[in-house]
């Protein structure tokens, strides 16, 4: 196992993805890339939505994004947006910020491990 | 089989894909609820579907309902895929029309598994009906001839009179009767019988148009309407039946049987507005009269608006008199 498989298992229960995946790990690459492909723009709508005081909006990209970690098995992600989702569907401002941070700290490693992965499989 | 998926985030469409496709499906993937809806309300389109929950412009259960509504024809099995777990939320869900949901992240094995309850529940739905299709073709034809049968041809022509008074249009209706054929079956048996009857049947078939109806009145007795056939022409169609009839014999498993064919014709007016079974007793009367006629020939009932009754033997046609058609009835 490589020391990218390594960074991004700590992120991602890679027994259950790859199961998902059936094996197929050219998939999981083309998966990983969609991943980081979408997910800026999703994370953009759901900072864009809060700033701009759109609960439905903004529980509505918290729910897409819960969605998309949810069947990458990037699982402590998956618990952030869904506290982004419920602080927003609360409407406590405070519980928002809290867990929007919560959430923006995770994804720089997240993402990082994301690349390393995808560039190790493609030399 | 195909199946339909609709989720507008990538990564979860693109997985989704992937696995129904290793499955075996036949995978069409769209990205919003308006293109599923417009997929799965296409008579043609899929009957199993996969749909996100949130999704832009129309969400899964609006799609569920779309479909619900517009189409009645054919059952489309709808699972909706969420990450909402909620009891409140997958009541919801349920009473959009979804058949199913799944909880995301999906699982592999319990997808298809619920696939495959959906595939079974279409082909329940196909074989019933098929065997409805199959009940009500039965219900209507007759199991020799495959014409209408008697009911079916009746309720036909009640609804053709109907028609006929709101578009004051003509209909006419020819009653057949095969000549001598109890003697075809005496002579021959009765599964020569069937076999001439059958040939009948093909050939009368062949002799009207497909507007026109044609039914199996009773043993040897055949009725057919002739949609928008007024007095001036019903005598002319007629006579092609009759020759469609008799124009040759009929090459049975025993051998070839001249047969010939007596009829009895109404041309019913716009302005006619006799009922059913008056019509019925009407043509009957012609056939009756076809027959003591000599058989082999068309006789014509009530006599047209500003026309005289016919009667027609063997390619002879002749005018009637009005007394000769009251003594026809």
């Amino acid at each position: 196992m490589n020391s990218e498989h390594k960074a991004l298992e700590r992120y991602v229960d890679m027994t259950e993805l790859l199961a998902r995946v059936d094996n197929d790990r050219e998939l999981l690459v083309e998966l990983l890339t969609l991943f980081q492909e979408d997910f800026p723009r999703l994370r953009d709508a759901l900072h864009a939505a809060v700033d701009a005081g759109n609960p439905n909006q903004a529980e509505k990209a918290a729910h897409t994004l819960k969605g998309m970690l949810a069947n990458l098995s990037i699982k402590h992600a998956v618990q952030l947006a869904a506290s982004v989702e419920l602080a927003v569907r609360a409407g406590d401002a405070q519980e928002i910020q809290k867990a929007m941070a919560g959430f923006d700290r995770e994804e720089t490693g997240l993402l990082a491990a994301v690349e390393s992965y995808i560039a190790s499989r493609n030399p | 089989m195909k199946v339909l998926i609709a989720d507008d985030e990538a990564v979860s469409l693109r997985m989704l894909e992937k696995t129904l496709e290793r499955a075996g499906y036949e995978v069409t993937a769209v990205s919003d609820g308006r293109k599923a809806a417009e997929a799965l309300c296409d008579p043609d389109g899929p009957r199993l579907a996969l749909l996100d929950w949130v999704m832009p412009p129309l969400d899964g259960p609006a799609v569920c309902r779309t479909v619900r509504r517009k189409r009645s024809q054919r059952h489309v099995y709808l699972v909706l895929l969420t990450s909402k777990s909620s009891k409140e939320d997958i009541i919801e869900g349920l009473e959009s029309g979804a058949d199913d949901y799944l909880i995301k992240p999906f699982d592999p094995g319990e997808l298809k598994a619920r696939l495959r309850t959906g595939l079974r529940i279409l082909e329940l739905e196909d074989n019933l009906l098929e065997a409805r299709e199959d009940m009500r073709y039965k219900a209507t034809h007759d199991s020799l001839t495959a014409l209408l049968n008697r009911g079916t041809i009746l309720e036909l022509l009640a609804g053709e009179l109907n028609r006929k008074r709101r578009d004051k249009s003509s209909i006419s209706i020819v009653l057949g009767d095969l000549d001598h054929f109890k003697q075809v079956n005496d002579t021959h048996g009765h599964v020569v019988g069937d076999e001439v009857l059958r040939e009948v049947a093909r050939r009368l078939l062949g002799s009207v148009r497909s507007y026109d109806l044609v039914g199996r009145y009773g043993g040897e007795e055949f009725l057919v309407v002739l949609n928008n056939c007024g007095a001036d022409t019903v005598m002319d169609r007629a006579e092609e039946i009759r020759k469609a009839i008799g124009g040759s014999s009929v090459r049975t498993s025993q051998g070839s049987i001249p047969i010939t064919m007596s009829l009895g014709v109404f041309a019913s007016l716009p302005t006619d507005d006799r009922s059913l079974e008056e019509i019925l007793c009407e043509v009957d009367g012609a056939l009756y009269a076809a027959k003591s006629a000599g058989r082999n020939c068309i006789i014509q009932a009530a006599p047209a608006e500003g026309t005289l009754p016919q009667s027609h033997c063997a390619g002879r046609t002749r005018s009637k008199s009005g007394t000769k058609t009251d003594a026809i009835k």
